[in-house]
């Protein structure tokens, strides 16, 4: 890596550390305050001797709207509470990114397992392999998983757990674009020299793709998470707006911020609090996800390994020619 | 059998059954001096009165105009006008379309039952077990056909055919002979209906029923032309008898109401007819809807909305002088209660512990405040004939759960996590329960359902559910049609509305003692003591007697809620001139 920063003068205009980006900082300053949110939402609403399930019908108004400033913002009420039920806000939001995270790392640790062993195998194996998987891919794209969703809740009996049942939707919905990426670049790992090497030493499969080739995924693979996070809190939050994802009194966010919608002229606050924390979530998770991808930059390190590959073997022509044709495979793969 | 569900389904714009024909169905009545009327045999007119002081809900005071289109915004994605799978009330849509034999005439307060197609509103014989009614002379149907006794009696009919569900059937329980009828498709005949000429139709009840005049004003007796309407669409594009025929209507999107020319004025003395056209927008968001009409945009200003003002929406118009004006609350009208599921709920104790946990000021809090209605404790909603006022257990409106952790203590009992099922329009009042039966130490877990899906899950004959939500205004003002359907060990399952599975026996018999009063006096007092009986078993925890809230345009006038029913009276509405 340091002839590399040698080679590209631009390289050392970069912060001391790669992973120092202000994007970096920012998302996960913001992901790390709604992680610390979720994990402490018990002890910090308690400050407040808060739940998120208590009434406190004394802040209502006749008409069962908060008095007060902004839906009823008071030192104890951070946030102001509910209308109709007068329950904290503060604490609805705390306990409901519980809910959003939760359901939105479990969700995507699950497409990721799947994604990565399916693109894995779709790419190291061509042929036959790759296009049944591929087309599986494909149809998986092609389904209408909101309406999927929403059927299955109203079939899967009322016992089973509902932030299971979502996470287990989410995630088994969400590993064809995981695969795609996976495959793609698999494709290419293929095709390097280590891993022609191990082939040729008599490595076996297994080892190449998990020795060789998973490596050079991690960087790819890390951003890719980080991306897709923000989608699945957002899917979480459709399906609980749409009435069929949790079930009431477990806060979520999607749910209040279905509830809220009808308030938005009488106390908009009500709307505001949970609306911005999906907002600062999702951004944060973004701006992370932008950033790693800057900081590692699988494609650039690729595209960089190539071209110093292509530099010390110019010594061909037609040599030349066919390493040329690799960059085109990998940014095919990166743009998935 | 009104099963009234609050405002449709938000989101998905859609009511779960064909029960909810009538756009405004819903629920009750401005109650504090209602008085019937008690005439023995209700051969004149019958009904029910408000003291002056009470008629707050009235809104436009100008006089409407004839002419011009009034649309009605509702959140229903499809409606049906089939007398026999209907449930909708004589005074909203279906009494546009449909006449029959008798119907409600609603002035300064007061509903009555008044002659519609028949000359009289029944002459009974045999001590109230036979009615005897006369088609008057020179009614058409829309397609120019005249209206026979036959059509009605075919009419009635139809509905007991196993093709059609979901309709009234309060005939189906008092005429005779009906229990193994199905209809009339395959060729039998009731022969409980007698039509011995064209004018002229017979009904022979199980036994005397002195409220016969109020039955024959549902939408059942509504006539279809004999042989018509074998099919389940006839709904849709029903041939019709009142002043308005339909032009079209796409389910999703529009129902269009226009004149019908083979109505005549002169033999109608209850609707007004003002309107030229009356146009249904199905699938609106009803807080979209009611916006728009508060706003006066979209033609909002000649816009009535068809469901109740959502509760947001509510809070504000009431806060704003000029989208107040808009609004009309009627008054104590449906009985909103708890249905404890009494075959899954068997111990006496658990159901009195969960009658003194439940905190009915949050319930109401939580269903928009004071103005969602007066606190319930009694099943006989206020206003109908024989109704006492009683408090059997006088539990504090915000429930006293130290007491229900003690009965439960005493009866050495623990129960289980609850299951309520509820619509997604209850989920704060159904939380608002769950909270307090929590603070007795029962635990409720709430299951929210698709309106269908609720439904049919509480009028199964499965019953797979411990509580629900439920409300309840009667079909007719009368106590028999506030209790029977409810309370009757005939109305378990098989999608009638027993939702609370209560079967006793003796409360059964006092039942049908009642209905075969003919005397109103006593038959009020048995009814009264029926009320009574069935609060010892605690089948059900009554809330509140909900007030309904509903909104019109600027324009819209004569937009009026009498006593009973608690919704608008459609027959009479129409549009000022700007």
């Amino acid at each position: 890596m340091s002839h590399l920063l040698r080679r590209h003068p631009t390289h050392s205009r970069r912060p001391r550390s790669r992973f120092a980006s202000p994007s970096i900082l920012w998302g996960g300053g913001i992901v790390l305050f709604f992680v610390l949110l979720a994990l402490f939402a018990g002890p910090l609403t308690a400050l407040t001797g808060n739940d998120p399930y208590s009434e406190h019908r004394s802040l209502l108004g006749p008409r069962s709207v908060p008095l007060g400033f902004g839906g009823g913002i008071s030192p104890s009420h951070w946030f102001g509470v509910t209308p109709l039920r007068g329950v904290d806000l503060f604490s609805i939001i705390a306990y409901g990114t519980r809910v959003s995270l939760g359901i939105g790392l479990a969700s995507t640790l699950i497409s990721v397992v799947i994604g990565v062993a399916i693109g894995l195998i779709a790419g190291y194996f061509p042929g036959v392999t790759d296009a049944i998987l591929s087309r599986t891919m494909d149809v998986f794209f092609g389904f209408p998983f909101l309406i999927f969703a929403i059927a299955l809740s109203a079939i899967v009996p009322d016992s089973f757990p509902r932030p299971l049942l979502l996470i287990l939707v989410l995630g088994f919905f969400g590993w064809p674009s995981i695969a795609r990426l996976i495959r793609g670049q698999t494709l290419t790992l293929t095709h390097r020299g280590y891993t022609s090497a191990a082939q040729v030493m008599g490595a076996s499969s297994t080892h190449i793709l998990l020795n060789e080739i998973m490596p050079g995924l991690l960087p790819l693979l890390i951003v890719r998470l980080t991306l897709s996070i923000p989608g699945r809190i957002a899917a979480e939050a459709s399906l609980s707006f749409l009435g069929v994802g949790i079930n009431p009194p477990t806060p979520s966010w999607g749910r209040t911020i279905s509830d809220a919608v009808a308030w938005a002229l009488v106390d908009p606050m009500y709307l505001i609090f949970p609306g911005l924390a999906l907002f600062l979530v999702t951004f944060g998770f973004n701006l992370l996800g932008d950033g790693l991808s800057d900081a590692l930059d699988p494609k650039a390190v690729i595209r960089a390994e190539m071209t110093e590959t292509a530099e010390t073997s110019k010594t061909t022509a037609t040599e030349s020619s066919t390493r040329n044709s690799a960059p085109a495979v990998v940014q095919q793969g990166g743009n998935r | 059998m009104a099963f009234h569900y609050f405002f449709a389904h938000r989101l998905h714009g859609k009511r779960g059954s064909v029960r909810h024909a009538s756009v405004a169905l819903a629920t009750l009545f401005a109650a504090t001096a209602l008085v019937l009327s008690g005439c023995g045999s209700r051969t004149s007119q019958t009904g029910i009165g408000a003291s002056p002081s009470s008629s707050p809900n009235t809104s436009a005071s100008a006089t409407p105009m004839k002419g011009g289109t009034l649309t009605v915004l509702t959140s229903q994605s499809s409606l049906s006008l089939d007398p026999a799978t209907s449930q909708s009330l004589p005074t909203t849509t279906t009494g546009l379309v449909h006449r029959r034999l008798t119907t409600w005439k609603i002035s300064h307060g007061k509903t009555t039952v008044v002659p519609d197609l028949a000359t009289t509103t029944g002459t009974p014989s045999d001590h109230g077990a036979v009615w005897t009614f006369h088609l008057k002379k020179g009614l058409r149907f829309s397609n120019g056909k005249p209206i026979t006794s036959q059509d009605v009696k075919w009419g009635i009919e139809r509905s007991f055919s196993d093709t059609f569900t979901g309709g009234l059937s309060y005939h189906k329980q008092l005429l005779a002979g009906a229990a193994n009828y199905h209809g009339p498709f395959s060729g039998q005949q009731l022969n409980s209906i007698e039509t011995p000429n064209d004018s002229t139709i017979i009904f022979h009840l199980n036994s005397p029923f002195g409220a016969w005049p109020w039955v024959a004003s549902l939408i059942s007796f509504a006539p279809v032309p004999r042989g018509d309407g074998t099919q389940k669409s006839y709904g849709n594009h029903p041939v019709t008898s009142g002043p308005y025929q339909v032009q079209s209507n796409s389910p999703g999107r529009e129902l269009v109401l226009t004149r019908n020319p083979y109505w005549k004025a002169s033999t109608d003395s209850v609707r007004k007819a003002y309107p030229n056209r009356i146009v249904y927008r199905m699938g609106q968001d009803d807080t979209v809807a009611a916006q728009q009409i508060m706003q006066g945009v979209n033609g909002g200003d000649t816009s009535i909305l068809g469901e109740f003002v959502p509760p947001a929406q509510l809070a504000q118009a009431q806060a704003n002088p000029q989208y107040s004006q808009l609004l009309v609350t009627s008054g104590d009208g449906a009985l909103e209660y708890i249905a404890i599921n009494t075959r899954h709920i068997r111990n006496l104790a658990v159901r009195q512990a969960i009658l003194w946990a439940t905190d009915r000021a949050g319930y109401r809090t939580a269903a928009g405040g004071a103005i969602a209605g007066n606190y319930a404790t009694t099943l006989i909603t206020p206003g109908i004939a024989g109704r006492q006022k009683y408090d059997l257990y006088h539990v504090p409106t915000g429930g006293d759960p130290a007491r229900a952790r003690a009965i439960l203590k005493r009866a050495h009992v623990t129960v289980p996590t609850l299951k309520m099922v509820i619509q997604q329009n209850k989920t704060e009042q159904a939380s608002a329960i769950q909270s307090s039966l929590k603070k007795a130490g029962i635990n409720v877990r709430i299951q929210v359902l698709d309106s269908g899906v609720y439904s049919d899950t509480v009028t199964n004959n499965q019953g797979n559910y411990d509580l629900t939500i439920a409300s309840w205004q009667p079909d007719f003002p009368d106590a028999y049609a506030n209790l029977a359907p409810l309370f009757s060990s005939s109305m378990i399952g098989n999608g009638n509305q027993n939702m609370s599975r209560y079967s006793n026996r003796a409360v059964d018999a006092l039942m049908t003692q009642a209905t075969q009063t003919v005397d109103q006096k006593a038959a009020g007092k048995l009814w009264a003591q029926a009320d009574q009986r069935i609060m010892h078993d605690i089948p059900v925890v009554p809330l509140i007697y909900s007030h309904n809230t509903f909104i019109h345009g600027s324009r819209v006038a004569g937009f009026d809620i009498g006593n009973f029913p608690a919704y608008p009276d459609y027959l009479t509405m129409g549009l000022t001139r700007d």
